[in-house]
């Protein structure tokens, strides 16, 4: 036997890379619409296993492909479970609660309504966690899959604490918790024997996250100063001006609105730029290069894709975001294939049947 | 022969293999003489890229046997097809299971549709008074309690409907201290009106118009109709959308469907005949609402949205007006003051 494999990744060639083209992806897009639709909705979980088996194939990492081996069986299984879950929580929106208030009994509902929330936000950071290690587990490369130990009960309290801290301190520490929670997540996770590390901190995230607040105070400042100006042009000539004095009212509403989600996704890219780096695995590291305009680009052309296509573009979504997220990953460093051996991390079974319901992303 | 690339799963180490398709299983070989039989059986095929075959062992975890193009018709002899589309669906075909599935759909989709009618007449009163009982309860602070004005609304329903207020299904009627134009029929026979449709309302004769139209939806069974589509279709609606109201407008949230509309204003001319009150204050209503509707005033926005109006109903009213048959009021002016200072507190 053939033995002594070790691949060192030529620099500066792309150690990742995705294959597919949409074309050849287009028969698989238009099955997996006409069957969602006349299933009502329930083969979703079988198209998505069609787009991953698809995705992953596409996927070259090093000198193979990876490999998607979960079924649309159990996402669909995960999902009723989460329903049986979640069922109380919503009996108790539906009956419990208007019964309550017609009582008026309004203190101690909103009380059990808070205590559900919390609850929610709980089981949010738990559907992250266990999303993630679904995702792990069932991705093969070389015929070797990721996974984890941990259940995620922790996590989800780690996740729930430091929810409600940002929450509290009116999300000014937002990037303290997202990295501590990203390495919460990724240092709990492994593939083959090896372990992930994240050792992230908020160093470098902090400037463009104060700049999500700044710049809505900037906006209103040139509000002010525009509004002022005008005011005064108004005074001295008597005109009827009221037309274009909202009309620059509200192209600053637009900018407020704008800026600050622009600011957030700002922020964001640079946060991945940074996990990226952040991680490793084995003697793997890895970087991220998609920029702030890499992102919008991207979200703007889902949105065009779907408002031209009327819709249909939605089923490029996935395939859109992965083949973005696969073209801007670089991997660096090594994999010694004879350490590489089979994960012994237990197979969850469940699916991800919580980040489905709370639409929430894997990474 | 194959050349093909194999994972054993202990460890990520790619190795060569020759490999022959027999009649019921693969013969690998290696040319250092290592030889492995594996029986059909336990063989499955896994998600090929186009390019290459990759087939799986039940028995082994993370094994894996890669083969070139050129195998394909050999291992689809063997193995059978790729899965496609899922295992069912494959079996049948695309369009079959299209075809099939959309018809089922379709049925699911009337049988939802149509279910809450069907059922309705069936569900025993005391589970809807039950249900409705523990909904609402007494309304708590917003139920407004004034005895000689929650008699006058009872001497309202009598004469629409004879022996109403009282029995086993007798009509729980209640005035809510809610600044809304609405009435609402809610289950187990609890009839609501909000008090700006008391106090707004000129003539009493008009709100007897909208009390019958709301004893219909309960007679008819209609509340229970919406209840059932509300639990079924709704229920999923809100699982999925997590839409969650805090307000009393939650209460009137049932939705009637365009024909218990019409229904329900057929049975109030019916009731208005019989107790001897004009129908022309309750078009004249209508007709008021409407116009606000028209110039898009909002002080009844309420009303509209739990009860479409159109001119239409205003001139169903309008037309079963009798102008031989001599009318009463629908209350005695005592009455009608009384009902107007029901949600005044002495």
């Amino acid at each position: 036997m053939d033995s002594r494999q070790e691949w060192a990744a030529p620099e500066p060639a792309r150690a990742i890379g995705f294959t597919g083209n949409w074309r050849e992806y287009l028969p698989i897009a238009i099955t997996n619409a006409l069957l969602i639709i006349v299933t009502l909705g329930i083969y979703r979980f079988w198209a998505a296993a069609r787009q991953r088996r698809y995705l992953w194939s596409h996927t070259e990492l090093i000198d193979d492909r990876l490999e998607w081996t979960g079924t649309g069986k159990e996402m669909f299984i995960g999902f009723l479970i989460v329903v049986a879950i979640l069922l109380p929580f919503f009996l108790f929106i539906q009956f419990l609660f208007p019964a309550m208030v017609a009582r008026g009994n309004e203190a101690a509902a909103g009380v059990i309504m808070a205590v559900f929330y919390i609850g929610l936000i709980y089981l949010g950071g738990l559907a992250r966690f266990r999303a993630l290690r679904y995702r792990l587990s069932r991705t093969r490369w070389h015929g070797i899959r990721g996974g984890s130990n941990d259940p995620g009960w922790k996590y989800g309290g780690e996740y729930l604490g430091r929810t409600l801290l940002t929450a509290l301190t009116m999300f000014i520490i937002f990037p303290w918790a997202a990295t501590r929670l990203w390495n919460g997540r990724w240092n709990a996770m492994s593939f083959g024997p090896l372990q992930f590390r994240a050792d992230l901190t908020a160093d470098g995230l902090k400037r463009r996250w104060a700049a999500v607040y700044l710049v809505p105070f900037a906006a209103l400042l040139v509000a002010a100063v525009i509004g002022a100006v005008v005011g005064v042009i108004a005074m001295a000539g008597e005109n009827k001006l009221s037309p274009s004095v909202f009309m620059i009212i509200g192209a600053i509403f637009v900018l407020f609105y704008l800026a600050v989600p622009l600011m957030t996704l700002h922020w964001f890219a640079k946060f991945y730029r940074k996990a990226a780096t952040g991680t490793t695995l084995g003697d793997l590291s890895f970087s991220f290069d998609a920029t702030t305009w890499g992102w919008l680009k991207l979200f703007l052309g889902n949105i065009a894709l779907a408002v031209v296509t009327l819709g249909f573009g939605l089923t490029y979504w996935g395939y859109r975001n992965w083949s973005f997220i696969v073209r801007h990953l670089h991997v660096h460093g090594s994999v010694d294939l004879s350490q590489l051996t089979q994960s012994t991390a237990r197979a969850p079974g469940e699916a991800e049947g919580f980040a489905d319901m709370f639409d929430v992303g894997a990474i | 022969m194959f050349e093909a690339k194999l994972y054993d799963g202990i460890t990520a180490h790619r190795h060569d293999a020759h490999a022959d398709m027999q009649a019921d299983a693969i013969l690998l070989r290696q040319d250092s003489g290592w030889t492995d039989q594996v029986a059909k059986s336990l063989l499955h095929r896994l998600d090929g890229d186009g390019s290459t075959i990759r087939l799986g062992r039940t028995d082994i975890d993370g094994w894996r046997l890669i083969l070139p193009p050129e195998a394909r018709v050999a291992v689809s002899a063997l193995l059978g097809g790729e899965e496609r589309y899922g295992r069912w669906i494959d079996r049948i075909g695309l369009l079959p299971a299209l075809a099939v599935f959309g018809v089922l759909a379709a049925g699911v989709l009337l049988v939802g549709h149509f279910a809450p009618q069907w059922v309705a007449p069936h569900v025993p009163e005391q589970w809807e008074r039950n249900v409705g009982d523990a909904i609402v309860g007494d309304f708590g602070d917003n139920r407004c309690r004034n005895p000689a004005g929650q008699r006058a609304l009872e001497a309202m329903a009598e004469r629409l409907e004879p022996g109403s207020t009282r029995g086993p299904n007798r009509l729980r009627l209640a005035a809510l201290d809610i600044n809304m134009f609405n009435a609402a029929a809610l289950p187990g026979g609890h009839i609501v009106v909000f008090k700006t449709a008391i106090t707004e309302t000129e003539d009493p004769d008009a709100l007897a118009g909208v009390l019958a139209h709301e004893i219909a939806h309960v007679r008819r069974r209609h509340v229970t109709q919406a209840l059932i589509r509300e639990l079924g279709i709704g229920a999923l609606i809100r699982l999925f959308a997590g839409d969650i109201g805090a307000n009393a407008q939650q209460i009137v949230a049932l939705n009637y469907t365009r024909s218990n509309e019409a229904e329900a204003d057929s049975d109030a001319i019916v009731m208005l005949r019989r107790a001897g009150i004009s129908p022309k204050p309750t078009a004249a209503l209508f007709r008021k609402l409407g116009e606000h509707e028209a110039d898009g005033s909002s002080y009844n926005a309420e009303f509209l949205q739990s009860h479409p109006l159109s001119s239409n109903r205003a001139r169903k009213f309008d037309t079963a007006f009798d102008a031989n048959t001599r009318y009463t009021r629908a209350l005695t002016q005592s009455q009608a003051d009384d009902l107007f200072n029901i949600c005044w507190k002495r």
